[in-house]
Order: structure tokens, then sequence, then C-alpha cells
């Protein structure tokens, strides 16, 4: 199957942004800002998010992650950069989306630079970036 | 942790060249098992570690923490800090129970203020991933904003 400039990524789902997974993720991460695990700290702050906890920046990247290994395989990726307009929060539901921006060989190698993005249905495009993925594994 | 002043900007700008200590990390089977299912997905076959690992993975190897590179841009609280971008860089897959060597140093930091003219300072990490060979596995550049007198 080819790969054009300009076909988009299937989509990738995530329902429900879970605060229980932001906990397990802080400890692992040894994270100590409470705005991944404690509602209160997040309510207490001027932003008007509620009592919902805010996701850490490596799991709203791992949903394009998540995305881009479910097209193109496994060992797909060679370089992700995102960025972090908006704030993803618990009980949010997200979908990582992308298309392809062109496409290309190095070292005999056929690579697509993506533009990837985390959507939610009513506030937008909370996570942005872009990926460099190798098409072998497609091939 | 809570300061309250805003640390002279000649302090901020003298963490450039900053080098972590440097070590090694093993991601383990239970900590790939929990990582993967944090992110949704299904674990990764052939003992594959999800990348999501390449946000701790580098600063545990380097021998730093969150919390210190927090204190080293002498956070107001651990509540000020915002996320500029986060760059991966993969060369490798990453394998389970594999002692990964890395290296990291401070590679930005300088006083940079907002449009409405409020201070804030910006700070850029870098860290090197190899394998055991010395192989490179995986670069990643980490750069945040801590921001000054905005909560």
């Amino acid at each position: 199957m080819s790969v054009e400039p300009g076909d988009p990524i299937p989509d990738w789902v995530m329902p429900c942004v879970s605060a229980q997974r932001m906990q397990t993720m802080a400890a692992i991460l040894r994270d100590p800002n409470p705005l991944h695990w404690d509602r209160d700290a997040v309510n207490a702050l001027p932003l008007g998010l509620g009592k919902r906890t805010i996701n850490q920046g490596p799991l709203g990247l791992s949903y394009m992650i998540n995305m881009l290994q479910a097209w193109a395989g496994p060992d797909c990726i060679r370089r992700i950069v995102m960025r972090f307009p908006d704030v993803v929060l618990d009980g949010d539901q997200v979908t990582a989306r992308g298309v392809v921006d062109s496409v290309y060989t190095v070292d005999a190698e056929q690579r697509a630079d993506c533009r990837v993005w985390l959507e939610h249905d009513e506030r937008g495009i909370l996570l942005e970036g872009n990926a460099t993925i190798t098409l072998q594994a497609r091939q | 942790m809570t300061r309250s002043a805003t640390p002279d900007a000649a302090a901020i700008a003298a963490l450039l060249g900053h080098r972590f200590p440097g070590g090694r990390y093993r991601i383990a089977h239970w900590e790939n098992f929990l990582l993967t299912e944090c992110t949704g997905a299904k674990l990764l076959p052939d003992g594959r570690v999800h990348p999501v690992a390449l946000f701790h993975l580098p600063l545990a190897g380097a021998g730093t923490s969150i919390a210190e590179m927090f204190a080293l841009g002498q956070a107001e609280s651990d509540l000020s800090i915002l996320i500029e971008s986060y760059d991966w860089e993969m060369f490798q897959a990453l394998y389970e129970d594999v002692e990964y060597i890395v290296s990291g140093s401070i590679t930005a930091a300088e006083r940079r203020h907002t449009a409405q003219g409020k201070p804030y300072d910006r700070i850029q990490f870098a860290f090197d991933v190899r394998a055991p060979d010395a192989s490179p596995v995986a670069r990643t550049t980490i750069t945040w904003h801590y921001t000054r007198d905005t909560l």
C-alpha cells in the first residue's frame, strides 16, 4: 500500500482519560506535581478547570504514539515533537489524529513526515506536533 | 515545594551546561506493563518497551528527577511549570531488562518575558540514551517554562 502526502492517519481514540492512570503514572515517574493526582489542587487554581486532574504531558503524547504504531508498526517512530497548547483532563474523550505531510527516502528507508494532534470534540486541539516515521513495516 | 521570589536572571543563565551525574537504567516487565496500560495500548511484541518510557527513563538513568529539575530552575511551586515541548528522537526500539546508559545536561537556560511582560525562565534539558554496546538508542529534549508570579 502506498502512502502519499495528504493521506490521513487512522484515528486513535481514548474514550475516557483516567484519573487512576494518572496516579499510576505519577508514581512511576516520581512526579510530585499534585495537578496530576489531587483534584482539590486543580480546583484551587484560578483556571476554572474544576475538580479534575490534569493528564501528564507524556501520557497525552503516548496517544499519538499509539496511533502511529497502530498504523505503521511498533518500530515506526523515528522522531516525535509535541507542544501542549491546552490541558487534557480526567474524564475527557480525546482523539489522536494525523496527516502525512511528505514522503521521502533516507538511507534506503522510506519515511513520512506527519502532522499529529490530539483533539477534543468541544475544546479543539489540546496537543499538536510533528512525527517522522519509517514506512518499512507497511511495505 | 514553594518559593516566592523570582530568581536572579544570572542564576538561571548559569544553569547552562549543567551536567547530571549520568548512569544506567533498566525497565522491568512490571514497569513496562503498567506504563503501557496507562497509555491505553496493549503491550508491544517481543519485550519492546512503550516509547512513553522516554520521559522517565532518561531522567532516572541520568541520575536526576522531576523534583530536582524543578528545584534547579527554582520553580515557584510544583504547579508553576508549563511544558513548551517534548522532542523524542528514536534510533532503536527500547526493550525490557536492557541496561541503558544515560547522560544528560541543561542545553538552554534564559529569562524571557510573555507578551504581557511577565517574566518566565525557559530551561531545556537534553538526554542521550545508549545501548550496552554504546550505540545510540534515543535522544530526548524537554523544554519547560518556569513561570513567575503567575499562579
